[in-house]
């Protein structure tokens, strides 16, 4: 299967939706042999993403699409995640305040703060009125997914 | 093993409440896994094990849960402790800094011996 390769789902901004979003990022991984740690990791930090903004990106409680654009590349697997909730820039989330000794850390931000560990870059822009946050994992690919076996692509 | 459903079953070994959890936590389940803590709570429970052995996958939702389920306990001057961290899971518990944010025990049985 030549890469790159695009998969598109559009959701709705309830968080019962997001398991029609586990099912594409499952197929994706099954599809191009992602490593099973990476497509684990990668599954975590777009739920946390796509979690946030079902949670916090409209001020009331219409409905509205969260557009997911899951790519597979030949060196990993890149997720641009698109709605047209309030500005939010993920990599300017504030840091968790340091847990004092003998203090519980409270739970705002240990999402973001994990998302950053999980994958390998955050990118986001506004474009008109709507977030594009792309979460990229470096990964290599099954050899027989990408069509392997090919020398030719070697040179 | 379903990869998308929150599973839990109780059961007690003497004065310990243990939860078995399996499966999935995410926000979409949280709110399940909180109401069944805060049932125990209510209904007077003094230690909850949670045993994370079969969870395949979380999110931080789950963290929020058990932060609040922790705080929750304190007024009631009771505990939750956790057991059966490991793998991918046990990973995303450092990640996230939680790890020492609670009490963490190997296996069931050596929480149960601690206990």
């Amino acid at each position: 299967m030549p890469l790159p390769q695009t998969a598109h789902i559009v959701i709705r901004n309830d968080v019962a939706d997001l398991a029609a979003l586990t099912t594409a990022m499952e197929r994706m991984g099954a599809e191009h042999g992602m490593p099973e740690r990476s497509l684990f990791q990668l599954q975590v930090a777009v739920d946390e993403i796509v979690s946030n903004v079902i949670k916090y990106a409209w001020p009331g409680a219409d409905a509205h699409d969260i557009e997911i654009r899951i790519t597979a590349r030949h060196d990993g697997v890149e997720v641009e995640i698109i709605d047209d909730g309030r500005m939010f820039d993920p990599r300017d989330a504030p840091k968790r305040d340091k847990t004092l000794p003998g203090q519980r850390p409270r739970p705002g931000g240990v999402g973001v703060r994990m998302t950053k560990q999980l994958v390998d870059r955050i990118d986001y822009a506004r474009m008109g009125d709507r977030n594009h946050t792309t979460l990229t994992k470096l990964c290599a690919l099954g050899p027989a997914a990408s069509g392997g076996g090919n020398e030719q692509d070697r040179t | 093993m379903s990869k998308t459903a929150l599973r839990m079953e109780d059961s007690h070994a003497g004065p310990v409440c243990i939860l078995s959890i399996g499966g999935r936590i995410d926000s979409g389940n949280a709110e399940d896994l909180l109401n069944r803590l805060n049932g125990f709570l209510s209904s007077g429970e003094k230690t909850i094990l949670l045993d994370f052995r079969e969870v395949l996958y979380l999110t931080s939702a789950a963290f929020r849960v058990l932060l609040v389920a922790t705080d929750e306990a304190e007024r009631n001057a009771a505990r939750v402790v956790l057991c059966g961290l490991v793998g991918q899971v046990r990973e995303l518990f450092e990640m996230g800094g939680l790890l020492e944010a609670f009490t963490v025990h190997g296996s069931r049985e050596d929480a149960l011996a601690a206990l």
